[in-house]
């Protein structure tokens, strides 16, 4: 019985560490406590209710978005719908012009009315159907994953996948942008007092991490690249050690991107503006990689970038 | 007595005379000005076919790392001049070795402009060298220190400002009648290429890798690092804009001598479909004491730029200018002039590029694209290139040819050369 209860107790803990996302890569996007990290519109339209994002507006009330710009990353929420709630995240988006620069995953009370699957919960409202519906069961909590990665956007409710787009095979999101705010639409139902709320909004940030961004380097499309580069240089001397690899590697690519992404990081590094802790760390990350390296021109390479940050001249 | 020294005492002698082109007649092979040419791609060729048609130019010697080109450009030499034997190369050192040479052209790639010229000076030889005059400002500097040194003559093949389009655009912004000149807008359309992404290769057996990449670091083969688009690598060049530079600032040099440069900005961006690495397109914003200096890549908005793929607009007080190598307009009120009929011819016009290069090295009087000219020409273009590096905007001392608080620009004054090459002392 006792193993029983441990048994039990164990598993609670694990639920409870899924459900509160505690994993390291994650960080929340909404503290439960106020709209930090957000920015709210002049109309208003969501307050912070009992640890719970609400928003209930009729007729007025603006989207919400994060004040800062994401490109690829794995989000996590758990939302509720009222009888007939009609709501949706904006990702990828510019907040001037949110839905010609973006795209929304649907979240929308199934019955009045009736919506197909272009234009239902899990799809990318207008441009993508969801292969696969999702349970519009009204009332409850339901968990949303939305995957940005590069050029898919994977859509997973209840931990179902419903919706994977490959954006270079739907035409009209050619022209979306690859990076931007995310959003929560403002409730707009037809009718009064219905709502949508949400809590446990997290962010998994990919372009924060090295291995991804590395990836990245390899990509045929440019714009996926460019993106990649401007991780890379964001994150510094974390990215040192795997650029010397790609340098050293055979993708004429990849090469490419990393020797010139090394210099971009170094002119960064050297900016008389710039953060004392990023040039130290590019500074000490050039010097390992340059002797671990096997690759001669890749050493010197190094070698020549570490002295554009000790150089000091001599006269 | 050697070769130089012949020479000299035969320019004294004809000192006063006037020195035109092509009025040379038969002239004994002892009285000839003994040429070798180095680095014999297309531009290499122009030398060639230029040189060698001068009655008083023996053509001596080629050298080409690439054994194809030598090959090709030899026979190019016998089906012209069939009665002419030169001797071929592929290390240019046998021709620095060679006291019979007066002259040395050199038509390589930039990152070697600066070694070859130098290390001619230091053998006794003149130059005439190929634009852009070095591969950094500390070369630049170097050079002018070698050629004051070793009393040498150069000129740079910026063959446009021989022209009569330049002196005469000259003339008319030096008369003042434009008022005072406070801006320049220079353009050129176009940039570098991206070159795709081929995979090294082992180089052919008839080129001379090791010696072609000299003091540049050391990188694996691949076609289109090499002949035909080397300058679209930092490695090896400046791109479009390192190329075009000196002859479109060449034509504010020569009107407005402008000094005391201190500010460099610049925006731009990399190719992003391929290896290259210089700009693809670039704007680059000057300031000097008393003149404001810019750089597009788009023709800039002013009547008439837009149909030229390259040019210069001078602004003044009183009217403005727009030209490129063989045109010009100018506006002042409301009318459009081609020229200035009642402004008299005041610069001398030159004989012609490469005449007036082999008449300095007769006379010992620098010519018309001399080294301290050139020098201060180009170096507003290799700070634009560290500001487009680094992405940020630059201050210059020009007394002291430092940037002020940025080590890391300055470091990118210079190159430390590949072993076994070093700046000559």
């Amino acid at each position: 019985m006792k193993n029983v209860v441990l048994a039990s107790f164990i598993i609670t803990l694990q639920l409870l560490s899924c459900s509160a996302q505690t994993d390291g890569a994650f960080t929340p996007l909404f503290n439960g406590k106020n709209l930090s990290n957000w920015t709210l519109g002049e109309e208003g339209g969501f307050e912070v209710i009992k640890g719970e994002l609400f928003t209930s507006s009729f007729g007025k009330g603006d989207d919400l978005f994060t004040e800062k710009w994401y490109c690829n990353y794995v989000l996590r929420l758990e939302y509720m719908l009222s009888d007939v709630g009609n709501s949706g995240i904006l990702i990828r988006c510019d907040p001037q012009s949110p839905w010609e620069t973006g795209v929304e995953v649907q979240l929308l009370a199934p019955w009045t009315p009736w919506r197909d699957d272009l234009h239902c919960t899990g799809s990318i409202y207008g441009h993508v159907a969801v292969t696969k519906r999702p349970d519009e069961t009204t009332g409850i909590w339901h968990k949303m994953e939305i995957r940005c990665d590069r050029n898919t956007i994977r859509v997973s409710v209840d931990d179902i996948v419903t919706t994977l787009a490959n954006i270079d095979t739907v035409k009209t999101m050619g022209d979306k942008l690859l990076c931007g705010a995310i959003g929560l639409q403002v409730n707009h139902a037809n009718t009064e007092g219905q709502y949508a709320k949400f809590r446990n909004i997290y962010i998994r940030d990919l372009d924060g991490e090295p291995e991804y961004v590395s990836v990245g380097f390899y990509e045929k499309e440019t714009m996926l690249r460019s993106q990649a580069y401007d991780a890379a240089i964001t994150l510094g001397a974390k990215m040192v050690e795997p650029l010397t690899i790609m340098m050293s590697g055979y993708s004429p690519v990849a090469k490419t991107g990393s020797r010139q992404v090394l210099f971009d990081i170094v002119a960064r590094a050297t900016a008389p503006q710039s953060e004392e802790t990023y040039k130290n760390d590019v500074a000490i990350a050039l010097k390992n990689s340059a002797n671990s390296t096997s690759s001669e021109i890749t050493r010197n390479y190094l070698k020549w970038l570490s002295g554009m940050i000790d150089y000091s001249p001599s006269n | 007595m050697n070769r130089r020294r012949f020479i000299r005492n035969t320019a004294i002698g004809i000192m006063g005379l006037p020195l035109l082109s092509n009025s040379y007649g038969n002239i004994a092979p002892s009285d000839k000005i003994r040429v070798a040419h180095i680095g014999l791609g297309n531009m290499g060729r122009n030398h060639l076919n230029w040189f060698s048609g001068f009655s008083d130019v023996e053509t001596v010697a080629l050298c080409d790392v690439d054994k194809v080109r030598l090959g090709e450009k030899y026979k190019l030499l016998q089906e012209i001049h069939p009665n002419v034997r030169a001797d071929t190369y592929t290390d240019f050192r046998h021709i620095l070795d060679r006291k019979d040479i007066d002259v040395i052209t050199c038509a390589t790639p930039d990152h070697w402009h600066a070694l070859i010229a130098m290390m001619a000076f230091q053998s006794g030889k003149d130059v005439y060298g190929e634009k852009p005059l070095s591969y950094s400002v500390e070369e630049g500097q170097a050079m002018k220190k070698a050629l004051e040194y070793n009393d040498s003559v150069f000129q740079l093949g910026t063959q446009i400002h021989a022209g009569d389009n330049y002196h005469r655009v000259a003339e008319i912004i030096q008369s003042g009648l434009l008022g005072k000149i406070h801006t320049v807008r220079l353009w050129k359309t176009g940039g570098s290429p991206g070159l795709g992404f081929p995979p090294t290769e082992i180089p052919p057996d008839t080129l001379d890798w090791e010696l072609w990449l000299g003091p540049a670091p050391y990188e694996e083969y691949t076609p289109v690092r090499c002949h035909g688009s080397f300058r679209y690598f930092f490695d090896y060049s400046g791109g479009v804009f390192g190329d075009f530079w000196c002859h479109i600032a060449d034509i504010v040099y020569m009107s407005l001598q402008p000094q005391g440069l201190y500010s460099i900005d610049t925006r731009g961006k990399r190719p992003d479909d391929g290896i290259a690495d210089t700009p693809r397109w670039i704007e680059a914003d000057f300031k000097f004491k008393d003149l404001d200096l810019y750089w597009t890549t788009t023709p800039p908005p002013v009547p008439g730029a837009e149909k030229m793929h390259i040019g210069a607009h001078f602004e003044g007080t009183d009217g403005s200018l727009t030209c490129d190598y063989n045109t010009k307009v100018i506006h002042m009120g409301n009318e459009i002039l081609d020229d200035i009929a009642e402004l008299p011819e005041t610069l001398p016009r030159s004989p012609g590029h490469q005449r007036n290069f082999l008449d300095a090295v007769k006379s010992r009087v620098q010519p018309e694209s001399n080294l301290a000219y050139v020098r201060e020409m180009t170096l507003p273009m290799h700070l634009a290139l560290i500001s487009f590096r680094l992405k940020r905007k630059l201050q210059w001392n020009s007394l002291t040819e430092q940037f002020e608080g940025d080590s890391a620009a300055n470091y990118l004054l210079s190159r430390v050369y590949r072993n076994p090459w070093s700046l000559p002392e």
